[in-house]
This record gives C-alpha cells, sequence and structure tokens, in this order.
C-alpha cells in the first residue's frame, strides 16, 4: 500500500472524468487470431469450446421464452433452428476433433469447419437453401462472441463504480454491459474514430484509449480516468482525488446549464445552425428531446436491430420504431438503414451493400419504418453508397417495398424523406447526381476522412494520419458544399468532425450550417457554436484553402475562434 | 433394419423449417436413422438428427429419399418418418 501516484498516457476519446475500481476484462481473442495450441491445452481448449456452446444455447433458450411471449412464431421457429446447429455431430463434433487432430485453438476451428459447410451450401441449387448459411455465420458469430468474452467479469457483480480496464473491448460488449453503470473505460487498443469510442461516446463514458501500461492497473485499484486529458491516474492522492471530485461536479452543472437553454443554436452573429443528435439506441431518443435536441440526425438502427443477436420481423421492428417515433413527439428522426461495421465484416459488405446481399432484412427493416411513419416525422437515410447504380437498386426495392404495403392495405405516409449517407469518395464526387435522386442528404466525415487517407480506423498506429484539418479535406469539403448547394437538397454533416468546437469551426467555414453530433457532445457543441462569428469564419474560406497542410489549417482555424494551438503537431 | 421409400410432400421441400421438425421428430427414437437420396447418379446421406446435414441434402417438393432406421425401435421410426415426410 506504499505505491506513489503514477499517471499513464494515452488518447482522448470520450470526455469527461470518473473515480473509480478498476475491472480488468481478460484481452478477448482477436476473431482472426488463430493459434496452435500444445497438447496438454487440448482438453481445456474443447471444455471453453463446450462452454461457449452452452452459452449460446442458453442465450437462444432465453430469447426464444420472450419471443414466444411476444408472438412471433416465425423468428421462435429461426431459433429453434440455431439450436439444433449447436446440437449438430456435423458441426460440433467436427470442431471438437479439429481441435483435438490439428491442435488449434477453438476459433481457428470453428472457422474451418464453418468454412467447409459454407462450401457445401454454396454449391447446392437452390436459392433458398443457400441462404441458410446465413444460419450459420449467425451461431458462429455468437459462438466466437461467447468463446472471446468467457473472460469478461459476471456482469452482475460489477461495482458501482466500474472502471472497465482491457486490452481491446469490442462495441458490442459495452453494448451489452449497457444497463450497468460504467464510470469509465481504459484500453490498449482502439482509436477515437472505433465503434467502441462512438458507442461510449454515446453512453457518455469517459474512456482513454491507447494505453501501453496496463499491466500497472491492478484489478480493484482505484484509478482516476480524465478522458479530457487523455490520462489515466494509478493510486492518485488525497489531493488528486478531491481535484476531480470537484471537476465532476462543475461537469455536472454545465451539463445542466447546456440543457436548460431552450432558444435555438446560433452564432454569436445570429446565424441559425441546426444542430441535431446522433444516437445508437433507442432509449436515447428521450435524451435527445431533453436536452432540445433539434432533431436526431442520426439513428445508427444496426445496434437495435441486432439486440440480443437476433432479427426481428417486420410486425416487432414496426411496433419499435414507431415507439421511437412517438417519444421524440414533432423532433425529425433520421433512420440509417442498418450499417454493420468493418469490425465484423469485409468492406465488401458495409451498409447499403449488406442491405442489398441480404434483402429480407432490408425489406423488413424499411417495411416497418414506412408503417411506423404515420407516428412521427421519419427520414431514411442509405449508409455507404458508392455508385448510382447501387443508390437506383435501392431506391426501386424501397418503391417495391411501399407498392407492396399499399397491396397489403398497410396504412403509411408516401413523403417519407429518402436520404444518402456521403461517406465514400465516390459518393463525395458524385454527390450533386445522388442529391438529383432523393431528397436530402447525410456528410458522414468518419468514414469519409479515413478512405480519403487510405488507413482503417480501428488501428493506432495510423491514427496520426487522419486530419479533418487535411487540405484534401477541405477541398473535397468544399467540393461537397458546392455540388450540395446547386442540387438544392439540404446537407447535414453529423460526422466527429462536427463533434469537436476546431474541426466543427471549419464545417462553418466551408458553408455548411447543419450538424449533428453525439448526445455526450450536444452541450458542449451547443456552447461553442454560440461563441463563434459565423461572417468572420466565412471570410476565412479563402485563405484556409489556400493553406498546404494540416497543421497551418488547424492553427488558423483555432485562433479565429479563440482556442489555444492544438499541443499535439 | 428397415428402409422404406418416400416422395417429400412439404410444398417447400425439407427446408429449414420441416428439418427442424424432422430433427426434433428422430430425437424420440433410439435407433440410428439415415435419409438416402439419389441425384442425378448421386447418392447422398444425411443422419437424421443432424440439421445441416439434412439442409444440404437440398431435398425439394416431390423428391424421392429412403429412409432407413436400425435398433429397437425402427418399425416405429420409420413409420412416423414417413408419415411425416408425406406432409
Amino acid at each position: 500500500m506504499t505505491s506513489s501516484e503514477r499517471t499513464l498516457h494515452g488518447i482522448t476519446v470520450s470526455s469527461g472524468s470518473a473515480v473509480g475500481h478498476a475491472v480488468r476484462a481478460f484481452d478477448p481473442l482477436f476473431i482472426s487470431l488463430n493459434l496452435r495450441i500444445s497438447p496438454e491445452e487440448v482438453a481445456s481448449e474443447i471444455a471453453r469450446f463446450r462452454e461457449s456452446v452452452e452459452k449460446s444455447s442458453a442465450q437462444l433458450r432465453r430469447m426464444q421464452a420472450q419471443l414466444k411471449r411476444r408472438n412471433a412464431e416465425e423468428s421462435s421457429f429461426l431459433i429453434d433452428a440455431h439450436l439444433l446447429i449447436l446440437q449438430d455431430r456435423l458441426f460440433v463434433d467436427r470442431i471438437i476433433a479439429k481441435v483435438e487432430s490439428d491442435r488449434i485453438n477453438a476459433e481457428w476451428a470453428i472457422q474451418q469447419v464453418t468454412e467447409d459447410l459454407c462450401e457445401a451450401y454454396d454449391r447446392l441449387e437452390d436459392d433458398y437453401l443457400r441462404e441458410r448459411r446465413g444460419d450459420l455465420d449467425d451461431i458462429v458469430r455468437r459462438l466466437l462472441h461467447n468463446l472471446q468474452s468467457k473472460h469478461m467479469p459476471p456482469v452482475r457483480k460489477l461495482p458501482y463504480d466500474a472502471i472497465i480496464v482491457g486490452r481491446s473491448i469490442p462495441a458490442s460488449a459495452l453494448f451489452e454491459l449497457r444497463s450497468r453503470h460504467i464510470a469509465g473505460l481504459v484500453t490498449e487498443t482502439g482509436s477515437s474514430l472505433s465503434h467502441t469510442a462512438i458507442m461510449a461516446r454515446s453512453m457518455e463514458i469517459p474512456t482513454v484509449m491507447g494505453v501501453h501500461d496496463l499491466p500497472e492497473i491492478p484489478s480493484g485499484a482505484l484509478i482516476v480516468v480524465d478522458g479530457s486529458e487523455g490520462i489515466v491516474i494509478v493510486s492518485p492522492t488525497k489531493e488528486t482525488l478531491s481535484r476531480y471530485g470537484e471537476i465532476a461536479t462543475r461537469e455536472k452543472k454545465s451539463k445542466r446549464l447546456a440543457a436548460s437553454g431552450a432558444k435555438p443554436c446560433a452564432t454569436e452573429d445570429g446565424v441559425r445552425i441546426s444542430l441535431g443528435a446522433n444516437i445508437n439506441f433507442s432509449e436515447e431518443v428521450q435524451a435527445a428531446s431533453e436536452c432540445n435536441s433539434e432533431f436526431i440526425g442520426l439513428y445508427r438502427t444496426e445496434f437495435d436491430f441486432f439486440r440480443e443477436g437476433g432479427r426481428p420481423d417486420e410486425n416487432a421492428l414496426t411496433a419499435d420504431y414507431a415507439l421511437v417515433l412517438k417519444t421524440s413527439k414533432s423532433m425529425p428522426v433520421t433512420f440509417r438503414t442498418i450499417d454493420v461495421g468493418t469490425e465484423l465484416n469485409s468492406l465488401a459488405t458495409r451498409g447499403l451493400r449488406f442491405c442489398l446481399e441480404n434483402q429480407d432484412l432490408f425489406r423488413a427493416q424499411l417495411g416497418a419504418l414506412f408503417r411506423a411513419s404515420v407516428k412521427g416525422n421519419a427520414r431514411i437515410l442509405l449508409p455507404f453508397v458508392s455508385s448510382i447504380e447501387n443508390l437506383d437498386e435501392a431506391l426501386e426495392i424501397i418503391s417495391d417495398v411501399k407498392r407492396n404495403l399499399s397491396r397489403r392495405k398497410e396504412p403509411f405516409s408516401t413523403g417519407v424523406p429518402i436520404g444518402v449517407m456521403i461517406e465514400t469518395p465516390a459518393a463525395a464526387h458524385t454527390c450533386d447526381l445522388m442529391a438529383e435522386r432523393v431528397d436530402f442528404l447525410c456528410l458522414g466525415t468518419n468514414d469519409l476522412i479515413q478512405y480519403y487517407f487510405a488507413i482503417d480506423r480501428s488501428d493506432q498506429s495510423a491514427a496520426h494520419l487522419y486530419s479533418p484539418f487535411h487540405p484534401a479535406i477541405l477541398r473535397c469539403l468544399h467540393l461537397i458544399y458546392m455540388l450540395s448547394l446547386q442540387s438544392g437538397k439540404p446537407l447535414t454533416v453529423c460526422g466527429e468532425m462536427a463533434a469537436d468546437p476546431a474541426s466543427a469551426a471549419v464545417l462553418l467555414v466551408m458553408g455548411f450550417t447543419s450538424l449533428s453530433v453525439s448526445l455526450g457532445a450536444y452541450p458542449r457543441m451547443r456552447h461553442a457554436i454560440a461563441s463563434m462569428n459565423h461572417e468572420k469564419l466565412r471570410e476565412l474560406s479563402g485563405q484556409l484553402l489556400g493553406l498546404k497542410n494540416s497543421a497551418d489549417v488547424e492553427s488558423m482555424v483555432r485562433s479565429s475562434i479563440g482556442l489555444v494551438p492544438s499541443h499535439h503537431s | 433394419m428397415i428402409e422404406r421409400q418416400i416422395a417429400i410432400g412439404h410444398r417447400m421441400g425439407l427446408h429449414a423449417r420441416a428439418a427442424a421438425k424432422l430433427v426434433q421428430l428422430t430425437r424420440r427414437y433410439e435407433s440410428e436413422i439415415v435419409l438416402f437420396r439419389n441425384e442425378g447418379g448421386n447418392n447422398r446421406e444425411a443422419d437424421a438428427r443432424s440439421i445441416l446435414a439434412i439442409l444440404l441434402l437440398a431435398a425439394g417438393h416431390g423428391s424421392t429419399v429412403a429412409v432407413r432406421a436400425s435398433g429397437k425401435d425402427e418399425a416405429e421410426a420409420v413409420d412416423c418418418i414417413c408419415e411425416y415426410l408425406k406432409g
């Protein structure tokens, strides 16, 4: 107990600070991590696999019980099929045999057996049966997840002030913990643009990533996470603790203040900036209206869609979406259709590409959105579009879904605006062509910037290459603004760029006047925009576009809004 | 050992729902139960307790499969399964 205070450095991911007790999450294995094991490890590896089979079955049975209560017969039968796969010798016994004979870890064996089976399915001529490999994928995902999270502490035992510490925490794990209170999060891998980071911000969990000295944090230790400074303090002194106690009180107060102001968001010189909120879960709609958000600029529907790992049917979804719209009252809600992240999928199946390949899911979701649309002000946003052909295909499906609803005599509102997410370089350069076909545009800066720089946003070693202030990004923003202006279609910026005062100022410089940010950033951004001078910023555009590097752009913008120059350069 | 041929009567063939039901039925019997299907000279077989194997048989509506059971309750098993497959 004689250890003295130490400070570990990382990167700031989700602001705010927390004092709490460290809960070590053992490092989950990555899906792609294939390991050879020693003969002595075979028995325990098989036991680990069996445990994950048991755990998966138990989860499925629980889900089934819930579905039966909701009379969702169709989905309940699908779960039957999943359960039977988990008892199938062709699957389970072969995986065990592989672990034994090849001496490989369970993840690898699952992968190999699944590949064999999928090949067999692909050879079938029956389209419907070929689709059944989707059930297999679903089960495999669940198994892998359970294998990996086997070491997560039982959630019921989390202390109230738990700060989760682990090498890498998947976004889904955070999601599963969401009903518990998590005071903070510290990880070694991941960057501020990973899905875990986005999730942490939306849950307002102070988070520091990129901390390389995790062994320095013993389980159960009292630590401080300062997400605003990007530091973790181990064995804090009394002085440190009281300092952070004061900070916490101040943060709470400023949050209440920002939330209480009901007047619309505007710059210092009175230019209206529409400020919306980005949400990941339907539960956040209430919080968004409490902080006087003008609209929901982005509701990432996939988190709720794949909740519990199941696939909801159209009726269940209709009820969910109707509730969202009822809760949001007159506030417009932009439902982004399912966008499965790159953490589990290849780029080939991101966003709209996933929807086009899984049309049954896409159609169920669209049908539900249209049916729920009579309850409020809904807008539909198509993610990750990269070609006009894809967009046209999606629009054709949308028309078809509407025709089907009319035939079935289901009431729906015909005028639901359809929008396109501009987040690939291809979409950015053709956003005028896309705008002709839809009602609104939404600019997703996170993906757009990473694909401009050809980097992976979950890879922290490349994070320094990511810069919203880069001349290439400025030129791209300028182009998008001009094209959208010509098209006359409204555009909202809903990426991380809008959630930081300096990069949001760049957006104002470029002409954008509609932003949408995570709930955690909402009060801060409302406050920051109120102190910006729109006219002064707009005058900067020529100068800014003439600069040659990110550092110059950033420092010019920061000084123009009265911020100190950034220390990391 | 008893073997009997039967034409699949289910409108959709041995698809997921029917296959799942079939696996649940075979669970009631002790006997080993195997399905055979001859398609274009290719003889394929499936353990009737394996949903993945049954789906891979790709036995559509009207196709013929042979149900073979061996064990104490083979007669009841074949009766019950053929009755089910008739649709």
